[in-house]
């Protein structure tokens, strides 16, 4: 089995925005932490979704399918994502695949919650 | 005119990991390890991380069908201003090999996946496509192999 760990903690930051802190591993194996602090997000009445990646150790395409399942999901319901934190690298990942003209991109938690 | 002297490639590295889903990530360090003194930027070695961990994700997955009992084999090699890793799985021949290479012909569309058009999965290829500098894919009988090229500057 893949030995996956991903960590996704949801805080809610004003009263119509959530962030979810992400840490460690961002996989297909992800799914279930993922879906779950959406739907917590969801009960707490979020009408817009931060990602907070600044303790994502490791993403793959199976981390990406995730992202564009939950961006599904969150279109569909109208919320717009937005997220933080990500190194150049993954920065460079979402410009590739374009993610970054679904999910609004800031430097940091205060640019985004005020974007 | 002269011939442009090309220097032979250096073998890094030569390892085998079991077919595993999650064993990318020990080909991953294997391989950071292996290319340490070549001293690459933070960059480009990002980019290898990715993927090598992609190729050997395709060749888990795909290529041996999550068979601990077939080998990934992973060669890397420094070949002047190179780096090359050879990745070989044994879905040279196999009905599920063909049938993954076609479907991983179809450019991913972020628009057609948002839509249903699309599976939402499926960057893979396409991740390694634009990261790279330059890759192969060879046959022999049943061994399959990626040779991924990257630039080490």
């Amino acid at each position: 089995m893949e030995n996956s760990v991903t960590c996704a903690q949801v805080r809610k930051a004003d009263g119509l925005t959530s962030v979810i802190d992400i840490s460690g591993d961002v996989t297909a194996a992800s799914e279930p932490a993922l879906m779950s602090a959406y739907e917590q997000a969801e009960q707490q009445g979020a009408r817009r979704l931060v990602l907070n990646f600044t303790g994502l150790e490791y993403m793959n395409s199976g981390g990406i399918g995730m992202l564009v399942t939950l961006l599904v999901r969150a279109n569909r319901h109208r919320q717009p994502l937005a997220a933080y934190g990500l190194s150049a690298h993954y920065r460079e990942i979402f410009e590739l695949t374009r993610l970054d003209e679904a999910i609004t991109i800031y430097d940091d938690e205060r640019s985004a919650l005020a974007g | 005119m002269s011939p442009v002297a090309c220097p032979a490639p250096r073998r890094l590295a030569h390892f085998t990991l079991p077919s595993v889903p999650g064993n990318e990530r020990a080909a991953i360090a294997q391989v950071c390890d292996s290319v340490a003194g070549l001293n690459l930027p933070r960059g480009r070695l990002e980019r290898l991380k990715t993927v090598v961990g992609e190729a050997t994700m395709n060749a888990i997955e795909h290529g041996n069908g999550n068979r601990p009992d077939l080998a990934v084999d992973i060669e890397v090699f420094a070949a002047g201003a190179e780096v090359i890793v050879a990745i070989t799985d044994r879905g040279g021949c196999s009905d599920a090999g063909r049938l993954d290479e076609r479907a991983r012909g179809e450019v991913p569309d972020l628009a057609r996946k948002l839509s249903g058009d699309q599976e939402p999965a499926g960057w893979g290829l396409f991740l390694i496509r634009h990261m790279v500098d330059g890759m192969e894919v060879t046959t022999s009988g049943e061994r399959r192999t990626v040779r991924l090229t990257m630039r080490t500057q």
